[in-house]
């Protein structure tokens, strides 16, 4: 009643492979933890790129990585429409069938999108790995993409997204430095910001023939973590072999660099973003600067230990202006990067501390830091950028953007030993060029108490 | 709603089929709708929460000719007056434009009651030691 014939059929099946399945990957497992390689192992299969990563244990996350994220969409809110319409009714099975049959299974189905990528991510018990392959191939090469399925679940949470970007300071501030840093492309917000996208755009047509080109064999990567190689490259042949091909290729302009202050009245709080020209993601190859990263960490905001403002300048900065807070993050991309330092808190002391990011980066500039805090730097950076790539969902998307545009996976060894060799002259280096560039300044909140980026020292 | 019909029976046999289509004709013309520039569909009841989700579903332009064939239907039963010849329905017009909408609402409705109707049997032994401690 519950399940169809012939999916019983098939969950015995599996259930006969399941036993060889599980001694197989204990197997598996011991010899991986021996080597200790965090290393993806890649392919290709019925023409889609896939990469596993073999870490022992029970679960899985298995991920379908398409390069359509916003910067991508043809039309505004299209990544976003087609991330909320993942796990909507397919040609196969409804919507209510799909999340019923993995209530049963226990899994755990979820959609994001970021600046570049879609991603789509189940995670299961190991032994489901057939099933989840299936049910992904299913939602990228099936979906129905119904009009009436857009207008009554995918708009309203679409519009959900909508107030929570314009009601949070912080994302609206994030989002208007990439505007102004990157105009389109890396440019387009995360979320529609105006509902001009909901009464002109958004039409179940037109979103088809976006998934027509964001889902094309050529335009996506399943990436696994917590399953075997051989397992995942016979699934991925068996059932991605319907998946699109052709479609229109997604192009975005390669990014550009162009600067500028915004400043917008907001009253749920005072954040003021100042950012510059950052470093590319690792998997981008040339353009990925190891010293930027550095350089975040030494500017830092936010102590990793307790009780202490820590190591970093902008920490003791922000010890001194009680009520604010900084952070500084470089936001990496496959051909550009925005280093971003974020200041948030009450308006008069997120005005202080302002003041206090650009005189710390004069101060790193003109070679005013102790060698040690350089080392400090360089040592959390390399934590950092080796915590992303281990943690698995972070890791997951980087890996599979990685493969899409043909670069490399996320390789763990390789990025610390070139954090490892960067020097103290190549940090203040750094610095100085990002002060010699059009600084980027978007502000957001109480406008009368919050300075311009001339009144901190700025050049826009 | 989608009410029983015996029309997949009849169009299943053909030999029926033709005896039944000039009969089935003289039908749909004698029930007056079509006099009054109406279709079939849209003398659907739709005081129900599945015709009315399949009314929003319609699409602007469907939806707008409903109410505007509605509308001078009513206006033409108040006056007491039929449509003018060309203004009646056509047969090749009289088209199902709601009920295929309607027809998969109720299977939408019917699977998910299927998947979420969760049934408890009572158990027999427990159900008779109960009655033989009384």
């Amino acid at each position: 009643m519950m399940l169809s014939r012939s999916s019983i059929s098939r969950s015995c099946t599996r259930a006969l492979q399941r036993h060889c399945v599980c001694r197989r990957t204990q197997i598996r497992s011991l010899a991986a933890a021996a080597s200790g390689s965090f290393q993806y192992e890649t392919g290709e299969e019925a023409g889609v790129k896939y990469a596993s990563r073999d870490l022992p244990g029970p679960t899985t996350t298995l991920t379908v990585v398409a390069k359509a994220g916003t910067r991508y969409q043809a039309q505004p809110g299209f990544s976003d429409a087609l991330e909320k319409f993942a796990f909507k009714s397919t040609t196969r099975r409804s919507a209510v069938r799909m999340i019923r049959e993995v209530e049963l299974l226990g899994g755990d189905l979820s959609a994001y999108h970021s600046r570049e990528n879609l991603v789509i991510r189940a995670k299961f018990l190991r032994e489901d790995l057939a099933y989840f392959t299936e049910l992904l191939a299913d939602v990228i090469s099936k979906t129905k993409y119904a009009p009436h399925e857009l207008n009554e679940q995918v708009v309203r949470v679409m519009k959900l997204g909508q107030k929570n970007l314009l009601a949070n300071p912080s994302h609206l501030a994030i989002n208007s430095a990439h505007g102004l840093a990157f105009h389109r492309g890396l440019g387009t917000p995360l979320y529609p910001t105006s509902s001009t996208t909901f009464s002109k755009y958004l039409e179940a047509e037109e979103i088809y023939n976006f998934a027509l080109s964001a889902y094309s064999k050529s335009n996506i990567a399943v990436v696994a973590n917590g399953t075997s190689q051989s397992e995942l490259s016979k699934w991925v042949r068996e059932f991605f072999e319907d998946a699109y091909t052709g479609g229109r290729k997604l192009e975005s302009p390669p990014s550009k660099y162009y600067g500028g202050e915004e400043r917008i009245a907001h009253d749920k709080g005072n954040v003021m973003v100042i950012a510059f020209p950052g470093s590319s993601s690792f998997t981008s190859g040339s353009s990925w600067k190891p010293e930027i990263g550095v350089l975040a960490a030494l500017l830092g905001g936010q102590s990793s230990i307790k009780w202490t403002p820590g190591f970093s300048l902008l920490a003791k900065a922000a010890s001194q202006h009680q009520h604010a807070h900084i952070s500084t993050q470089n936001h990496g991309y496959s051909d550009a990067g925005l280093l971003a330092v974020t200041v948030t808190g009450t308006a008069s002391h997120v005005g202080k501390a302002s003041h206090s990011v650009v005189e710390a980066l004069k101060k790193i500039a003109s070679g005013d830091v102790s060698g040690e805090d350089i080392k400090k730097a360089t040592a959390l950076a390399k934590f950092q950028a080796l915590e992303t790539g281990q943690d698995i969902n972070a890791g997951l998307e980087a890996t599979g953007s990685g493969l899409i545009t043909g670069g490399k996976a996320y390789q763990i060894d390789e990025i610390g030993q070139a954090i490892d060799k960067v020097g103290e002259d190549k940090v203040k280096a750094a610095a100085k060029s990002l002060l010699d560039t059009k600084a980027t300044v978007s502000t957001v909140g109480d406008l009368f108490a919050l300075p311009y980026a001339e009144d901190i020292g700025l050049k826009i | 709603m989608s009410q029983p019909s015996l029309a997949p029976f009849i169009r299943s046999r053909p030999w029926l089929k033709r005896w039944m289509v000039p009969f089935a004709n003289w039908y749909a013309s004698a029930q007056g709708y079509r006099k009054l520039g109406l279709r079939a569909d849209d003398l659907i009841p739709e005081e129900n929460d599945t015709v009315q989700l399949a009314l929003k579903r319609l699409p602007p332009k469907e939806a707008y000719d409903r109410v505007f064939r509605l509308r001078r239907a009513f206006q033409a039963s108040l006056s007491h007056q039929l449509l003018p010849p060309e203004e009646h329905t056509k047969p090749e017009e009289d088209i199902a434009y709601l009920s295929p909408i309607i027809t998969e609402i109720e299977a939408e409705n019917q699977e998910r009651d299927d998947l979420e109707e969760m049934f408890v049997p009572k158990r027999k032994q427990v159900a008779a030691s109960v009655k033989k401690s009384h």
